[in-house]
């Protein structure tokens, strides 16, 4: 009889294996996307496809950080920050490498960096969410501010627009890298300290 | 002697659809809806206070996120019973399946319902005081609404049947896209039945199109709660036949569903000036704000001939002798909430638009373009004009030249007299207007 290490008992409780199908299966729905826009006419049309596939794939990050055993997870001697923490940041960084050759080309607009960033912040705001209201309901304020600066910043210009309307921006703007940046530190941050908001069967 | 006391009957407890309505997810679902499609409109404020018309279409095309919103809330309210894991419970009691389906499924469709309305009225209300003209836009509001409260109800019965966590954010995202897909580039049949479609060329639905399309996307929503829930299931038949009814309805008229706006083929016009200023009667109210925008160069064409009779602003091309009028719509730009943004700039707009711009190019040469500089710089100067001649006086030689000749030239028609403007002016309009360069008096 083989024993399960402990980081492949902790992929399984997270549901991983699934989380890694829905990542795959993301990516592979952005390509086939991407490939109906006709986006070597003009890049600006893959838009749809930097904004709502990081968002997709965060959603299925931040579903994956959901814990079935809180009150047990709690009793543990070890620590819990590193294991979070490599769980998020693991996840994000295969989003975004998952994501990216949906849009390869044009990265002085909305290509590969564009589509990197956007994973990142939209992840972050993810787990920050998993920590205030839970993992299961975390997809909802990402989705709700990203179709909405999506339908609301199509005539933003300006320095501040780069900053609250970041995942509509090229991706050579500073501004929106900064606060994509700081959204998942921020959000990785707190998800390692904190975990997921506990939540049971309720809720 | 003794005192009765007759104790009061106990509170009867609340019926469910009351605690359902006002605690829990349902105002949270409504909230969500407020914030997603306030917020953009909030962020865009400035293309759609004071037009009626521009109000309607921005709260009507925001279903395209507001609607999987609501199916996402509906499917997350659907997966209750599961992750409390009271499904078996709940088929102990003694009410009917459809019911306590109805009871959960209900506030959400309700409150998804309330935060759209609430948005609609808001915008309503902070278009209200700039508008020009026109007369308030309601007529997708029903449909809408409908749309909002199906999307909920069929997310439910979504969130009932699928187990799985990323049930919600995948029908939010799917909806999105599917929704984007049909908007963008479906045929017509399919456009025609999406609830968030929109007239191509910004007209009216005919009076019918809301109620059939909320008897679709209603039609369709009850359809699967009956089929999953009812006691018989065939029920479900009714609304399925009168949703489809309804949608073969829509998808057979596919564009005919749309007419022009019959007061965007009319204008309002100033005839006391030459040329006369007309703008479209849906800005009625734009009319003096115009006048004065334009009255510096209507006194300075007093007694000029061979002019186009007016600027003219009927949505699509003047007809001859007629000179566009500079775009008051899209809003934003040159006019944001009733207010002309840059009277000096739109002034120049109006002159250029008198100089005949649809010439073809043989015929700009460079005494014509003299001859338009001088004219435009007497009439109304372009606001960048004095940056244009700074940039051109730290050029090269040949551009420094060029500017020495435009601005004598402009001195020289500023400089004739009266009448021998007058006429100068004259045979200038007569010769632009029919694109005849050789014709152009020389300066």
């Amino acid at each position: 009889m083989t024993t399960t290490r402990g980081p492949l008992l902790y992929a399984r409780s997270r549901a991983l294996p699934l989380t890694l199908a829905a990542l795959a299966a993301t990516a592979a729905f952005a390509v086939w996307a991407a490939g109906r826009l006709d986006a070597y006419l003009d890049p600006d049309r893959r838009v749809p496809i930097v904004a709502l596939a990081p968002l997709l794939a965060s959603a299925v990050i931040g579903t994956s950080l959901y814990s079935a055993s809180d009150e047990l997870d709690r009793t543990a001697v070890r620590p819990w920050w590193p294991r979070r923490l490599a769980q998020l940041a693991g996840l994000a960084a295969l989003a975004a490498l998952l994501v990216t050759p949906a849009v390869l080309g044009h990265t002085e607009n909305f290509g590969p960096p564009a589509v990197i960033r956007n994973t990142l912040g939209c992840t972050g705001v993810t787990a920050a969410a998993a920590v205030l209201l839970g993992a299961r309901l975390s997809w909802l304020p990402a989705f709700v501010y990203v179709t909405g600066v999506y339908l609301g910043s199509t005539t933003a210009h300006g320095r501040a627009a780069t900053v609250w309307a970041w995942p509509m921006q090229p991706g050579s703007q500073p501004g929106a890298w900064v606060t994509a940046l700081t959204a998942f530190a921020a959000g990785a941050a707190l998800y390692a300290v904190r975990g997921a908001r506990p939540e049971g069967p309720r809720g | 002697m003794t005192l009765v006391t007759e104790k009061k009957a106990p509170a009867r407890a609340p019926y469910p659809l009351r605690t359902e309505a006002l605690r829990g997810f349902a105002p949270w679902a409504g909230l969500a809806v407020l914030l997603t499609l306030g917020a953009p409109l909030c962020g865009k404020a400035d293309q759609w206070q004071g037009d009626w018309a521009e109000t309607a279409g921005q709260v009507h095309t925001a279903m395209l996120i507001t609607l999987p919103l609501a199916a996402a809330a509906g499917c997350w309210q659907g997966g209750r019973e599961r992750r409390r894991r009271t499904e078996e419970l709940w088929g102990t009691t003694v009410r009917s399946p459809l019911t306590r389906l109805l009871v959960a499924a209900l506030p959400v469709a309700l409150w998804a319902a309330v935060g759209y309305l609430v948005v609609v009225a808001a915008a309503l209300l902070a278009s209200w005081p700039y508008v020009q003209g026109d007369r308030p836009h309601l007529v997708l509001v029903p449909g809408d609404t409908v749309a909002m409260a199906a999307g909920a109800l069929a997310g439910h019965v979504v969130g009932r049947v699928v187990p799985t966590r990323l049930a919600a954010p995948l029908l939010a995202v799917a909806g999105y896209v599917g929704l984007g897909i049909v908007t963008a580039d479906g045929s017509d049949a399919l456009r025609a039945l999406s609830p968030t479609t929109e007239s191509p060329g910004g007209g009216l639905p005919v009076w019918w199109q809301p109620w059939a399309m909320a008897v679709w996307t209603g039609g369709l929503a009850v359809a699967a709660a009956l089929a999953y829930a009812a006691r018989r299931r065939a029920t479900a038949l009714v609304p399925l036949a009168a949703a489809l009814a309804a949608g073969a309805l829509l998808a057979q008229t596919g564009n005919g569903l749309w007419h022009t706006d019959p007061l965007a083929r009319r204008q309002v016009c100033d005839t006391s000036v030459s040329p006369a200023i007309c703008v479209n009667a849906r800005y009625a109210g734009m009319l003096p704000q115009v006048r004065d925008a334009l009255s510096g160069i209507t006194d300075k064409l007093d007694g000029v001939r061979n002019l186009p009779v007016r600027w003219a602003d009927r949505g699509s091309a003047p007809r001859a002798g007629e000179a566009q009028l500079p775009g008051i719509t899209p809003l934003g730009w040159s006019t944001v909430r009733g207010r002309l943004t840059d009277p000096a700039q739109y002034a120049w707009e109006a002159v250029a638009a008198l100089q005949g711009y649809d010439c073809p190019d043989t015929s700009t040469t460079d005494r014509v373009l003299t001859a338009d500089d001088a004219v435009e710089n007497y009439l109304a100067p372009s606001p960048v004009q004095k940056a244009i001649d700074g940039y051109d006086a730290r050029g090269d030689k040949a551009r420094r030249t060029a500017l020495r000749e435009r601005v004598a030239a402009r001195a020289r028609l500023a400089g004739m007299a009266e009448r021998e403007r007058r006429d100068w002016l004259s045979a200038y309009f007569a010769a632009r207007g029919d694109c005849r360069a050789k014709e152009v008096p020389a300066l």
